[in-house]
């Protein structure tokens, strides 16, 4: 058999557009790419890791559940560490090469505002769990938010110290755009209480020694002492306030609460201690919350925590839009936009017009003796 | 008053880590010329050390802080030989840009043995407070301010009071005449890092209890000992003792009279001062020129 030199040519073209063609035709029948910028390693990953188990566990579950309309979904994950920067290059990492059709962004609201111009850029619908205000108020419309935000955390832990009965509070907090804007919103509330805070004193995110903003409170006559921390140093501030010989009661902000900052202290250092969470999560409950706690820790070892609940119940709301309206990111995003009453296992879901769609929190205590949190107080703010 | 007490003592104990961690900084840059930016490192590996032989290996406490001791002669033996001895010849440049890789190294490897999740290690001192003058003073806190204390005395008498610290300081001033003078340099030069390294340790081990153990904790250590250093004289053990308790008094006192929100920047804007105006330090650097 001969073959003539145009034949040729057409097999060497052919063989070199088949792949091609088939590769665009898997694309369109393969898997929905989500993209997740996640602080998986250093000290931001202690509720990191949270949301980086619980996105793959609904991975699981909403591919377990027939995926979207028969495709399944893959989150793809970008470590964004402890750095704004980093936060930023994962993000155009993933925007670049994977291009997904839908964001998971850091829990932390530093990274989140330093993302947020990129996102814009791109125009994809992302979801997030940092609580600064100044995120939502960027006026960034692909911005989904799936926790409390620290306005509505801010005023949980007034309402707490007014349980507490607070005449003279103090406040401590991280000196970022997380702590400062909580700890402003905490002092006007207090204001319009009539009750002015006595002191505000502020902390470096690296700082490991509290004592003298902790005395300098306790000098001005502080009766309640308000923490706006993240986990690590919100477990060492509640560890530095029993070795200090404090008395007054603590209200904490939700970090220094979750499992990973519980696991650093002990049941006397919770003693006299109050916060706020973002959920409740008592497996006593029942129904879908204790199901949900016993599946995650079965999975990898550890309780979860609020965080990674958000992140959970967030990735079940983008599958359900999927689901209804498609990948188109307008279109989804308008779903988003118009969700109402979308009952979470953590809470139950409506976005506002800037994109925030938790508005309730608990206020807790822990078990004298035990690092067992109970319910002080269901708040739902407006 | 009590208040101030209180602080004055927490200041104390803070800024005795930073000056053992300093110390260690001395010695080193002392013996060999070389500025080691894996400090902050070497003493993260002294807490960790505590969290692997206390609380993974549940040894009692005077076997397991012996044993983590050990490990950190150990491991400045080992830095010794595997990362200034191949790179001695080198220019100084060279050997601290080393230091500080091998910095990332060990923060990175401690990420993989331990996890990026911090560890509490329990003091033996644990939920014992003082009362000293109505300040509340934890018995930990005031054990730091004690045991660097007996240290600094210590050091003082090896390098004064022995033959084996004579010939350490021997070999700071000159090699070259140390070794014509039949010193074994090689090993006294191995015994400076191994001192650094314990030295580091014992830092390490009184701190794990104050924070907690941490991979990303050996950074703003350095940070401060360097900057004590820096104020104290560089190559002056005297100062720098008396730079880490500056800086650790500094910290605590300015944030709590001047402002909290820039307590490191009163710190390091001494720090800065001194570079322009008495670069030498309070101490100033007893060597000018090595051999």
């Amino acid at each position: 058999m001969t073959m003539t030199r145009q034949g040729f040519l057409r097999l060497v073209l052919a063989a070199s557009v088949a792949p091609v063609g088939a590769g665009l035709a898997l694309a369109q029948q393969g898997d929905i790419l989500v993209g997740a910028t996640v602080p998986i390693t250093g000290p931001l990953s202690l509720t990191g890791k949270q949301y980086h188990n619980a996105l793959q566990l609904a991975e699981q579950d909403i591919n377990a559940a027939g995926g979207v309309n028969g495709r399944k979904i893959k989150i793809v994950f970008e470590d964004t560490q402890a750095s704004n920067s980093t936060a930023v290059n994962a993000f155009m990492k993933l925007a670049q090469e994977t291009k997904p059709a839908f964001y998971f962004l850091s829990s932390y609201s530093t990274q989140n505002l330093a993302t947020s111009p990129e996102l814009k850029k791109i125009a994809v619908p992302a979801m997030y769990a940092g609580g600064a205000d100044i995120v939502a108020e960027g006026g960034n419309e692909w911005l989904f938010r799936v926790r409390p935000a620290d306005a509505v955390s801010a005023r949980g832990m007034v309402e707490a110290a007014k349980l507490l009965n607070a005449k003279k509070p103090g406040i401590i907090f991280i000196q970022n755009d997380f702590g400062q804007g909580g700890a402003q919103i905490a002092a006007k509330q207090f204001e319009a209480a009539g009750t002015p805070v006595v002191g505000m004193e502020a902390y470096g995110q690296n700082d490991k020694d509290f004592s003298a903003q902790m005395i300098s409170l306790r000098g001005k006559g502080a009766d309640v002492i308000l923490l706006f921390n993240y986990p690590q140093d919100g477990a060492l501030l509640l560890r530095q306030a029993k070795m200090l010989g404090l008395k007054m009661p603590l209200v904490t902000s939700s970090a220094a609460l979750v499992p990973a900052a519980l696991q650093l202290i002990s049941p006397a250092d919770l003693d006299n201690v109050w916060g706020v969470v973002d959920a409740y999560m008592d497996p006593s409950v029942g129904g879908r919350m204790a199901e949900f706690v016993a599946r995650y820790k079965k999975a990898f070892g550890i309780d979860p925590d609020p965080y990674g609940l958000a992140y959970y119940d967030g990735a079940l709301i983008m599958a359900e839009g999927m689901r209804k309206v498609g990948l188109d990111p307008k279109a989804l995003r308008d779903w988003l936009v118009n969700l109402r009453d979308w009952p979470g296992i953590g809470h139950v879901y409506t976005f506002d017009a800037k994109g925030n769609g938790v508005s309730d929190l608990a206020i807790v205590k822990a078990r004298s003796g035990t690092k067992t949190l109970e319910l002080v107080k269901a708040v739902k703010l407006d | 008053m009590a208040d101030f007490i209180q602080l004055f003592i927490n200041g104390l104990a803070l800024g005795s880590v930073y000056a053992l961690a300093a110390i260690g900084f001395v010695i080193v840059y002392s013996a060999t010329g070389v500025v080691n930016f894996a400090a902050g490192q070497f003493v993260m590996f002294g807490t960790f050390a505590g969290v692997a032989m206390l609380a993974n290996a549940g040894l009692p406490w005077p076997v397991g802080y012996a044993a983590a001791l050990l490990a950190m002669a150990a491991f400045g033996a080992l830095f010794f030989i595997v990362v200034y001895l191949p790179l001695r010849t080198s220019p100084v440049v060279t050997v601290i840009i080393g230091t500080v890789a091998v910095g990332i190294v060990m923060q990175n490897a401690a990420l993989l043995g331990f996890g990026s999740w911090p560890f509490r290690l329990v003091s033996p001192l644990e939920g014992i407070t003082i009362d000293i003058g109505g300040a509340a003073i934890s018995a930990h806190a005031a054990m730091v301010v004690v045991v660097t204390g007996l240290l600094v005395g210590l050091i003082w008498l090896l390098f004064y009071r022995t033959a084996l610290g004579i010939g350490m300081r021997a070999v700071a001033q000159d090699v070259e005449a140390a070794r014509l003078m039949g010193l074994n340099v090689n090993r006294l030069l191995a015994l400076s890092w191994m001192l650094a390294a314990v030295l580091a340790g014992i830092a390490g081990l009184l701190l794990g209890p104050m924070w907690f153990a941490d991979v990303n904790m050996g950074d703003p250590i350095a940070l401060k000992a360097f900057a004590a250093t820096i104020i104290g004289g560089f190559g002056s053990l005297p100062g720098a003792i008396a730079g880490g308790l500056f800086v650790g008094l500094t910290e605590l006192l300015g944030a709590s009279y001047l402002s909290s929100a820039y307590k490191d920047l009163i710190a390091f804007a001494v720090m800065i001062l001194f570079l322009l105006v008495r670069p030498q330090g309070v101490f100033g650097e007893r060597i000018q020129d090595r051999g």
